[in-house]
């Protein structure tokens, strides 16, 4: 086996495993992102204003 | 005066020069007659005419009356936007501004077989050292497998620079080829039954996801990878630079521009500057030959990578919760030819299987999965050569 081939299959495999190592970390980095800034129904603008009118005219 | 003095460019033709100009109107054809990548096959077709006319002024000459050389327009374009590697990074803006990450929110396990589908790149690699060449050479071969252009250009320019053309003509036509590539390699890997797996989760399909997480994406993404792996910042910090544009929701017009102007622009200067490298002398050699065929052996072997890392994955999985292993072929980063593809074979077996959201979700990470292969090879193969 010449010295190229021993590095293609170095690479191969170094490089295999760093993409799944890579992966599996942005896999992590999105459950992370999911977990602590979760989809949050934002209210429209105006019922919003209507909202904070309403709580005005109560006090 | 004789006909050198009068036509010089006709005085000055080969067959090889035919040949070139063959292979232009070639591309041209594929490019409009049958759609395959119009927007960089055309340029690069015209491109391939336009070099390989005898003393065309758009090659640097050498001027016969002072032995000077003059300098032409696709030399200064090669210098300026490829050896730099600034014309492929801005298509990476683009790319960025145009990928939506949300379906990789609603099923991030497919996030893997971007990494699987990978597998393609690494074994041509070895295969392209095997044939005799050298390991910077053959790690450019090898990209071709990452389904994704600017990343096989970005690569083969600071590699390979001498077999950037045939490099760029195979990634790009590949691209183009995946519907007629995977499903043999798909159907002679899989059994009908498997095929038959459906995966529509309504849960995941609808779920929605927060604004602030897909702003937060790439920010963080770009910061990880370069912690990891600075090398690889220039490639993975351009596509997600570009998703930024895209997701902040302040920058609609430059999100607008990025996705059409930009890409449009740049992929004009991209082809026809890297048809600057289809001379002759250059393309016409068995190793153009070799590394179509390599390319073509690449793009087949993603597609068992894949596949083979979905059906590995569904011995751990219990029944009703496998994955069709048609979705692991989508880890490839032509997007979203390859998703569509897998759809398409899905309902062909079974009309109510709808294969789109998963296959779409694979297919994103594909796109991720080939710019981080592009990384790797870029750090690896320096420190070992």
């Amino acid at each position: 086996m010449t010295s190229t081939i021993q590095t293609a299959l170095f690479i191969a495999v170094v490089g295999l495993a760093g993409i799944f190592i890579f992966m599996s970390f942005f896999y992590l980095i999105i459950l992370a992102l999911d977990k602590y800034l979760p989809y949050r129904e934002e209210k429209p603008a105006e019922e919003f204003i209507e909202e904070t009118f309403e709580e005005e005219e109560e006090e | 005066m004789g006909l050198e003095q009068l036509l010089p460019a006709i005085a000055g033709m080969t067959w090889q020069h035919l040949v070139m100009i063959g292979v232009g109107l070639i591309l041209i054809y594929l490019a409009i007659a049958k759609n395959y990548e119009p927007t960089l096959l055309l340029p690069m077709g015209f491109g391939a005419i336009l070099v390989n006319i005898p003393l065309s002024s758009a090659l640097t000459q050498i001027d016969p009356a002072t032995g000077q050389a003059v300098e032409g327009v696709l030399n200064v374009f090669f210098d300026a936007g490829i050896a730099t590697e600034i014309f492929p990074l801005l298509i990476f803006i683009a790319i960025g501004a145009m990928i939506d990450f949300s379906p990789l929110f609603r099923n991030p396990s497919l996030l893997l077989f971007g990494a699987a589908a990978q597998f393609g790149i690494f074994l041509t690699m070895m295969f392209a050292s095997l044939l005799g060449y050298d390991i910077r050479e053959a790690a450019s071969i090898g990209i071709i497998g990452a389904a994704d252009g600017p990343t096989s250009i970005v690569v083969a320019s600071r590699f390979a620079p001498s077999l950037l053309g045939p490099i760029s003509v195979a990634a790009y036509s590949y691209m183009a080829l995946v519907p007629i590539i995977q499903p043999p390699v798909i159907r002679l890997l899989t059994s009908r039954r498997e095929r038959l797996i459906r995966m529509s989760s309504a849960n995941h399909n609808n779920k929605r996801i927060s604004k602030k997480a897909l702003i937060a994406f790439p920010v963080v993404i770009t910061i990880a990878a370069g912690i990891i792996a600075p090398s690889s910042l220039s490639l993975i910090g351009f596509l997600m630079f570009g998703n930024l544009i895209r997701e902040c929701g302040v920058l609609n017009k430059l999100s607008l521009s990025a996705q059409n102007e930009l890409s449009s622009l740049v992929t004009i200067l991209l082809g026809i500057t890297i048809a600057s490298t289809m001379t002759a002398d250059r393309f016409i050699r068995t190793d153009t030959l070799i590394i179509i065929a390599l390319g073509l052996f690449a793009f087949i072997f993603d597609t068992f990578g894949g596949v083979i890392f979905a059906k590995f994955l569904n011995l751990f999985r219990k029944e009703g919760n496998k994955i069709n292993p048609m979705i692991g072929a989508c880890g490839i980063s032509a997007f979203p030819m390859s998703a569509r593809v897998i759809h398409q074979m899905g309902q062909k077996e079974d009309p109510y299987n709808y294969l789109l959201m998963p296959a779409i979700s694979a297919n994103v990470g594909g796109q991720i999965g080939s710019v981080v292969a592009g990384g790797i090879i870029l750090t690896l193969t320096p420190l070992l050569s």
